[in-house]
């Protein structure tokens, strides 16, 4: 039931679709004014990017929120004014594949055993701990959360290579058919090919 | 018991790293009064004008109440008996929190928008909205501060900052702007500190509980904090305030790139702040945020012209006003934009919705106190005998040039070595700068001497 109302959300949204660089970019634009952006590779019809975007309650437009895909924080080296982290610093990011949703955390040059990887199902969340207290990263699954589905210890599995840690966890059926779906409609969106744009305003 | 608490009291702390500069009422840090609203002789850098003082008092309690809207008080008296200094001590005892915007009445003219809309605006900056906002905030415990400056002395200097929590820990580089805030605070290893990311404010929790048994030089009031527990960085909920005007602001902006063409004249249209006033009590139905209604001060409010008036009449009646205070130092002149006399070259009208606040000049005790206040403030060291030459001229003349002689005669004496101003460093500064009255005597004498004196100019008229 769930499933089905997070499916009209997506149907009911403003979409424009856009082939552009060997990907197929869609924007959704939802009732509320919330955006999502996403990106697929136009031959493997993989997820590259999904990120959202939201006005803040004053109504001023925030920053996009990288939901899936590399954080682009090359951006924000230039802000030399404040704060940010050393590039030595593990770095979280989520890539799906077609079967699990898969996250990978690089610069962890510590032995597999230092880890443990647990679902808490009541704070419906992920955990990551280190045994030598370096690190520790509290995650969500936004897609099971949009369908409200029940995380599940099972489909959680880790492995690492690479001072990486990839963390993998089995998709279940329901959203495995939802993002079929949701693919097969996108294909018949007519999307503008490469190009320029008509623009509306003039 | 109770005799000796007070007499070994702590001096006040003065922030040694205060790098503000002295203005004409940086002295004056509230209104003075005590529980019972009574003012005291000498409190808080305002000296007399007791019934003032009080009458600003029970203002300042309606103020803090919030709500009655849209009331307005004038504040009249000749000049330099303590308008703006009362105003300004309203906006310290109001604290940080209510909004004070400070207005002279002259700044509404302007090319680029209407008197009305400046009005408006200045109306809506004084309206506060206090609402929840999520943050980012970093929360941990130093493990290691490193700040390098370059060999060569200048360029910018570059610093890492290791931070931990029970689980994980963190480096970050910094920024000039961070390492100046980090040093201003003091930070060390084994603070546990919060940074909020955006706006890179810092705040010390206190000290981890593991470094307590360091033998360390601390004071008695450092406190001690576990160390914080999971992700180093939080979303956090925070309170603040903002100003009518900034949410019209922010939803004004045209967006995209016809902001190029629009030509932004500075005016907000008025659909624009119903939509915000509508989202506001909506807001405040729901509980999200708070209304916090403020000043507004229009000092010399009789430059203000007719028109303007007319709108402070309508402005007033609406309930998302804030509480008006205006000032003037004017009789009864010509109301500007008309040919009408007034009190106060304010219409009649709008004085009838005013609470009328009246100053009257200082004695010469309080003026010797307000020059004793100001010459601490311009750390001046001024002997009693200059002392009380400088209130007599501050009685002959005006307490306004008495004040500019305190820091030109600390001049005069710290160039002669002296340490505390003598009555010939009075006397000197005396001779060397003109009051109004010596210079309009002066002028009277020289008159014919003067370039264009043949053309009698006409009596200036600034009403």
């Amino acid at each position: 039931m769930a499933v089905q109302c997070w499916e009209d959300l997506l149907k009911s949204s403003k979409k424009t679709a856009l082939v552009h660089d060997g990907k197929r970019k869609i924007h959704y634009l939802f009732e509320d004014g919330k955006e999502m952006a996403e990106e697929y590779d136009f031959t493997t019809d993989d997820l590259l990017v999904r990120k959202w975007r939201s006005k803040n309650p004053l109504g001023a437009p925030g920053e996009w929120q990288i939901e899936i895909g590399e954080p682009f924080a090359a951006l924000a080296s230039l802000d030399s004014e404040m704060i940010k982290e050393n590039f030595s610093n593990p770095v979280f990011l989520r890539q799906d594949t077609k079967t699990t949703f898969q996250w990978r955390i690089r610069n962890l040059p510590y032995p597999k055993e230092v880890f443990s990887v647990s679902v808490e199902p009541s704070e419906r969340c992920c955990v990551v701990k280190t045994s030598n207290k370096k690190y520790y990263k509290k995650f969500g699954i936004p897609d099971l959360d949009r369908c409200q589905l029940p995380l599940d210890c099972s489909a959680l599995t880790f492995t690492h290579a690479n001072n990486t840690l990839i963390i993998s966890y089995n998709k279940p059926k329901e959203i495995l058919t939802l993002e079929h779906e949701l693919l097969r409609e996108l294909k018949k969106l007519k999307g503008t090919g490469e190009g320029d744009v008509d623009c509306k305003t003039q | 018991m109770a005799a000796q608490m007070s007499t070994t009291k702590v001096p006040e702390v003065r922030d040694i790293t205060r790098i503000e500069r002295i203005g004409a009422h940086s002295h004056i840090r509230g209104l003075g009064l005590d529980d019972a609203l009574e003012p005291r002789q000498v409190s808080q850098g305002m000296v007399g004008q007791l019934a003032s003082r009080r009458a600003a008092g029970v203002i300042l309690e309606m103020i803090k109440d919030g709500h009655i809207a849209g009331r307005a008080v004038l504040i009249a008296g000749q000049p330099g008996t303590g308008k703006t200094a009362i105003a300004m001590g309203i906006a310290q005892a109001l604290g940080t929190d209510t909004p004070f915007t400070a207005m002279a009445g002259s700044e509404i003219f302007s090319l680029e928008m209407s008197k009305t809309e400046a009005l408006s605006q200045a109306f809506r900056k004084a309206m506060g909205v206090r609402i929840k906002e999520e943050t980012e905030i970093i929360e941990g415990e130093v493990v290691e501060i490193q700040i390098d400056r370059p060999a060569t002395g200048t360029g910018a200097k570059v610093g890492k900052l290791t931070l931990k929590t029970t689980e994980m820990e963190t480096i970050y580089d910094l920024g000039n702007k961070m390492i100046e805030s980090l040093s201003k605070e003091k930070v060390q290893a084994g603070d546990v500190i919060t940074i909020d990311k955006a706006t890179g404010k810092i705040s010390k929790l206190g000290r981890s509980f593991t470094r307590a048994r360091d033998y360390d030089a601390m004071g008695a009031q450092t406190q001690f904090v576990q160390c914080p527990e999971g992700e180093l960085q939080k979303r956090k909920e925070v309170v603040h305030t903002v100003s009518l005007h900034e949410i019209d602001v922010i939803n004004s902006r045209t967006q995209g790139f016809l902001a190029l063409f629009s030509g932004d004249t500075g005016e907000i249209k008025s659909e624009v702040r119903e939509q915000i006033n509508a989202k506001v009590s909506e807001w405040r139905e729901e509980g999200k945020a708070e209304i916090i209604p403020g000043v507004l001060f229009i000092d010399e409010v009789h430059m203000l012209d007719m028109e303007c008036f007319s709108f402070l009449n309508r402005a007033l009646e609406t309930d998302l006003s804030p509480v008006l205070i205006m000032a003037t130092n004017r009789g009864i002149t010509r109301i500007r934009g008309t040919n009408y006399q007034s009190p106060h070259g304010i219409p009649i009208d709008l004085l009838d919705r005013l609470l009328i606040i009246a100053t009257s000049p200082y004695t010469e005790k309080e003026t010797r106190q307000i020059l004793k206040i100001r010459c601490e403030e311009e750390d001046v060291e001024m002997s009693e005998e200059a002392h009380t030459v400088l209130t007599r001229i501050g009685m002959e003349t005006s307490l306004r040039y008495a004040i500019q002689l305190i820091s030109t005669a600390g001049l005069v004496c710290r160039k002669r070595r002296g340490t505390e101003v003598q009555v010939e460093d009075i006397k000197r500064v005396y001779s060397l700068f003109l009051d109004e009255a010596r210079s309009s005597q002066y002028m009277k004498e020289y008159q014919d001497s003067f370039l264009f004196n043949e053309t009698q100019a006409p009596q200036m008229d600034t009403s």
